[in-house]
């Protein structure tokens, strides 16, 4: 355990003032930064809305909205490419090798890293859409502070769902952004894959593209299953799988570094 | 204790082409010297040192550290070998000392080490500037604090004079003897330059197209073909 979290540390020192690190900050602000440019610009309606009971979940909605569909699987690609590609930009594999750990070890680390940089991401949202809700009474006399008292526990579960369905792109990435040198072949991959799944969201066997599962969340259905929140289960299956894959082709590889 | 620090035993390799680019190599790098492995290019010297550390999955033969086989005892035998293949592995985006810092992590050896190979390799004014920002001498540098921060016993040098300066050189050349003499770390060094390589090494080997011509002391190998100058008889041992 403990060789884990040293080498959990280490991983985390090389994201420092990386691509990855900003694009989790920059692409977590993003759509909150804008709703709440929305909101002041058109701040003259804010006093009735924050009164509004279901203020927070009409933030979330909006928020979520853009997020969800488009914004999170796109950062979810470029954020685990670009940490695979460290290594490879650099030319470090070799180094990375050479040194006390096991191969497991440095997989799992990795794999940790961009998933604790997923939660910072989903962290730093969570604050801004916050802050779309309390910052314009602050700002504007005469807008009270949103009447609804924080729906703490309905977003939480709201995260979690969105975490869990795009954990099968991050481990389907991770896959092959191990394999790659080239960054555009995981990026390629990547978005082929999300604009043929946002193609495929509304055929009856789109349930099957594990990179539909953050839309599923705003549709009423997910193709033909029976129940839609079988979803989160079948991006839990996949997310497995694709792990799974994704360690035995890494340590098979037979040129490391 | 092993008399030799590293041992390949009947190690052959060969790449898809199916061409062999080493054939049954048995080198034997005793305990405490600075060992020359020396070869024209694509003689196989890189193959040789990477399928030692792991990085190409070994094909045929056996390869021994300190006594015991690598594979079963890999990262026991790591956490002794400190190495520095090809260009340095340097992260651009981060300093020196960060560079340093994520390795001194894994090694779990103490912080203090990170200054002391710093200053060791004249890079300890190099502050908060990133090491992508480095001169290619500068990176080498940085290469080499990276192979000696966790105080190993075996150092692993592949071309480390690569983009070094002359005095740079020569800087090398005294820290390598002086870890040999002071501190008793073994060092197995490939290189092109043979005129550098004759004033460091206590050791060599010669391989030629994955074999092994000559292995063992520099003055043997002298004695024996009856010259002193380490050109002359390398040119001789690859022709014929």
């Amino acid at each position: 355990m403990n060789t884990f979290i040293y080498s959990f540390q280490s991983e985390w020192i090389k994201k420092k003032g990386s691509a990855a690190a900003w694009l989790t900050l920059i692409g977590g602000c993003f759509v909150p930064a804008i709703i709440l440019f929305i909101r002041m610009y058109e701040w003259e309606g804010l006093s009735v809305a924050n009164q509004n009971p279901h203020i927070w979940e009409m933030l979330y909605n909006r928020n979520w909205e853009f997020m969800g569909i488009f914004l999170l699987p796109l950062g979810v690609i470029l954020v685990t490419s670009l940490v695979t590609q460290l290594e490879f930009r650099n030319n470090t594999w070799k180094q990375l090798y050479t040194t006390p750990q096991s191969l497991t070890t440095i997989f799992l680390a990795k794999l940790a890293v961009i998933l604790i940089l997923l939660a910072e991401f989903f962290l730093i949202f969570n604050i801004g859409i916050v802050l779309t809700g309390v910052l314009p009474a602050l700002f504007f006399k005469g807008v009270p502070l949103p009447a609804e008292p924080f729906p703490l526990t309905s977003y939480m579960k709201g995260n979690a769902k969105f975490f869990l369905d795009c954990l099968p792109i991050v481990a389907l990435q991770y896959l092959v952004s191990l394999r790659y040198r080239n960054f555009l072949v995981p990026l390629g991959i990547g978005l082929g894959l999300y604009v043929a799944s946002m193609i495929a969201v509304h055929w009856k066997y789109g349930y099957l593209f594990p990179y539909t599962y953050c839309a599923y969340n705003f549709m009423p259905r997910a193709g033909e299953l029976k129940n839609k929140d079988s979803i989160h289960l079948l991006a839990l299956g996949y997310t497995i799988a694709l792990l799974g894959v994704s360690y035995i082709l890494y340590i098979s590889k037979k040129e490391k570094g | 204790m092993s008399h030799y620090c590293l041992e390949t035993q009947a190690i052959s390799h060969h790449y898809s082409s199916k061409a062999m680019v080493l054939d049954r190599l048995d080198l034997k790098v005793p305990t405490g010297s600075i060992f020359g492995f020396l070869g024209p290019n694509g003689a196989g010297k890189t193959t040789t040192l990477r399928l030692v550390l792991g990085l190409l999955k070994k094909q045929q033969g056996n390869i021994v550290f300190f006594g015991r086989p690598f594979e079963p005892n890999r990262v026991d035998i790591l956490k002794r070998v400190g190495s520095l293949i090809e260009s340095p592995s340097i992260y651009g985006h981060l300093s020196a000392v960060d560079n340093l810092r994520l390795l001194q992590r894994v090694y779990h050896c103490p912080e203090e080490r990170i200054a002391l190979v710093l200053e060791l390799t004249g890079l300890a004014d190099t502050g908060r500037k990133k090491a992508g920002q480095f001169s290619l001498g500068m990176k080498q540098r940085l290469g080499m604090a990276i192979a000696l921060l966790n105080e190993p016993e075996l150092l692993i040098l592949d071309e480390p004079t690569n983009g070094l300066d002359p005095a740079g050189i020569i800087e090398l050349r005294d820290l390598l003897k002086t870890l040999n003499r002071e501190r008793g770390v073994t060092i197995l060094v490939s290189s092109h330059l043979l005129a550098e390589m004759q004033r460091l090494v206590t050791h060599t080997a010669i391989i030629h197209k994955g074999k092994l011509l000559y292995q063992g002391t520099l003055a043997e190998l002298k004695r024996s073909q009856q010259t002193t100058d380490l050109e002359t008889i390398f040119i001789n041992l690859t022709k014929s």
